[in-house]
């Protein structure tokens, strides 16, 4: 399903074991989605859910162990050629590029691998770097620029051969706020003007909310729910209960006991002998439930507020459980 | 090919520190060599001095810059981009041999200029074969060095620490600084032939049977036809093992293998 005419991206049953010394770990397990052309797609999870699997299947670096994907048109399994022409990806974690030549030099490295003209490659190394604020600090060399320049030169190489299609995970990940904003702005804008599809792999709530036109929810390698983002919230029902409890309990299991209440998660303040606690509820009458099962227990509950839903909650009200429990959970 | 030929070049004319290693160690060595030889009355040696230290220079390439480059690629995350690129990844390794070889020229002009300054060692070569023999050992060296890559990668850091063990008896048995093969050979003959594998020793004779009309362990023709067949079938075995490792990667997640 898809709201563009034109898919870039079809996944139909996808999926991805690897041996481990354990046996068989699954990391994909028959996701099926569709990308249509100019839109960006959130792939969003806890880590360890198969984003990063699936962002490396659509780029060709690994192969499926059943189903069919393709991009383009292109099948990424026998294809990887022609996928590779139409494709470009990035990593937040990558380094990317040589640390002893200039960040404009990397650039135009990297266009020559798609077979660029030297003359195009120029031009196009020159418009990205406009629009990503980095004109600058071109001439520096890499091990020269700043964590937030080093990443927009890398975004600038994943858009420097024209691509269809552009795969990014976590690509904002360890930037400052504004770094993050301005390559969210630029990665609108591709998307909006030049009809690029973007997918995007990402624990980044704010992020997919920000710039996602459709989200998949993904949990142990399987689509648990798909929309936009304004969809999956409207799912919810119901704002989220905040509350603010002295002592921090030690276990929150009084809460699953209530009707109504399909998850929470908890940070602890220490200094202040506080945790706040998000409760996601079905009604008004499981609010007003939790808050009284949290003060039977012995708490006192200092403050609560209603607020809006975010996808993190869409996410445990889905799962039961926050994405940091949920690592917490697949890690053990 | 091309782009990662100046990448190459780029990145070793772009650290100043860099450049002074690179030139100073093959100096040193053959300078050290060549002042051994002269005190010891061993005069005629003295051109094998200055020669292995030109050569010193392209092996330490070979070894470094080619051999475990992609194993850093992969490490720093740039192995990934060549893989989902267009581009093939002999052809890349094509390109940081021609770089590493144009980028390492102004080494090998200056040990040979400072061996000639200061010890005038006699030449008598036969231009057209020394320059045949320099191609073909050159070729040769960087397809072997192409082959390492994949072996590198296969293994990771375990096998790259193979390179500090075996630099220098390589450049031992290999001949860099003295005959290690023929008749001016310290080594037992069986030796010989093993080493014989290594295309650094076949060049090393090549070049000296061409510059110096030393003797030679077998005769110029047969070093230059057996450095043609191991450049040929370096660049095969290493375009071929690239491809698998590539399909390897693609189907177990990993191209790394444990050596324990």
């Amino acid at each position: 399903m898809t709201r563009e005419s034109t898919r870039s991206v079809e996944v139909s049953g996808l999926k991805r074991e690897f041996k481990s010394k354990s046996g068989p770990v699954v990391a994909l397990d028959g996701v099926s989605l569709d990308v249509g052309e100019g839109e960006i797609f959130g792939v969003l999870g806890p880590n360890g859910a198969g984003k990063t699997t699936m962002i490396r299947i659509l780029s060709t670096l690994l192969l499926p162990t059943g189903g069919a994907a393709k991009v383009m048109g292109f099948d990424v399994e026998h294809e990887p050629e022609k996928v590779r022409r139409v494709i470009n990806m990035a990593s937040g974690a990558e380094k990317a590029g040589y640390d002893f030549i200039s960040a404009k030099r990397n650039l135009w490295f990297f266009s020559q691998l798609y077979g660029m003209p030297s003359a195009l490659a120029e031009k196009r190394i020159t418009e990205l770097s406009e629009t990503l604020g980095l004109t600058k600090y071109l001439d520096r060399k890499f091990y020269a620029l700043s964590t937030g320049y080093r990443q927009r030169a890398t975004i600038a190489r994943a858009f420097i051969n024209d691509p269809k299609v552009v795969f990014l995970d976590e690509p904002t990940i360890g930037l400052d706020v504004m770094t993050a904003r301005s390559i969210r702005d630029f990665l609108r804008s591709e998307a909006s003007k030049n009809g690029r599809t973007i997918m995007l792999a990402t624990h980044n709530m704010a992020e997919v909310e920000a710039i996602c036109d459709r989200v998949a929810i993904i949990d142990k390698g399987k689509i648990i729910a798909a929309g936009t983002p304004e969809e999956l919230k409207r799912r919810l029902g119901a704002p989220a209960l905040v509350m603010e409890v002295s002592p921090p309990p030690k276990d929150l299991e009084m809460l699953r006991l209530v009707a109504g209440v399909k998850g929470f998660t908890s940070s602890a303040d220490d200094e202040r002998e506080l945790s706040t606690i998000q409760v996601v509820v079905e009604s008004d009458a499981a609010s007003k439930g939790a808050l009284d099962a949290m003060t039977a227990s012995g708490h006192k509950v200092v403050a609560s507020w209603r607020k809006e839903a975010t996808l993190e909650e869409v996410f445990v009200a889905l799962v039961g459980s926050g994405f940091k429990e949920r690592e917490e959970e697949v890690g053990s | 090919m091309k782009a990662r030929a100046l990448v190459r070049l780029w990145s070793i004319f772009g650290e100043p520190l860099w450049i002074v290693v690179s030139i100073g160690f093959p100096v040193l060595s053959s300078l050290a060599l060549s002042l051994l030889y002269y005190s010891i009355g061993a005069g005629n040696y003295i051109g094998f001095a200055v020669l292995g230290g030109v050569m010193v220079a392209f092996w330490g390439n070979v070894l470094w810059s080619m051999a475990s480059q992609f194993n850093w690629d992969k490490q720093e995350g740039l192995f990934e981009i060549y893989l989902t690129s267009p581009a093939s990844i002999t052809a890349i390794l094509v390109g940081m041999s021609v770089g590493g070889i144009v980028g390492t020229v102004p080494t090998a002009v200056i040990v040979t200029a400072i061996g000639w300054v200061l010890f005038h060692p006699a030449v008598a070569a036969s231009w057209g074969a020394v320059a045949i023999t320099f191609a073909l050992t050159l070729a040769s060296l960087y397809a072997l060095g192409m082959t390492l890559s994949s072996l590198y990668l296969v293994y990771g850091r375990e096998a790259e620490s193979m390179n500090e063990v075996l630099q220098e008896p390589v450049s031992m048995v290999s001949g860099l600084y003295f005959p290690s093969v023929g008749s001016l050979s310290p080594f037992p003959f069986a030796l010989q032939i093993v080493v014989s594998l290594i295309p650094l020793t076949l060049g090393m004779d090549a070049l000296r049977q061409s510059l110096f009309s030393s003797p030679g362990f077998v005769s110029l023709w047969v070093d230059l036809g057996a450095l043609a067949v191991m450049a040929v079938a370096f660049l095969a075995i290493a375009a071929f093992s690239l491809k698998a490792l590539e399909m390897k990667g693609r189907r177990d997640g990993t191209i790394s293998v444990r050596i324990r």
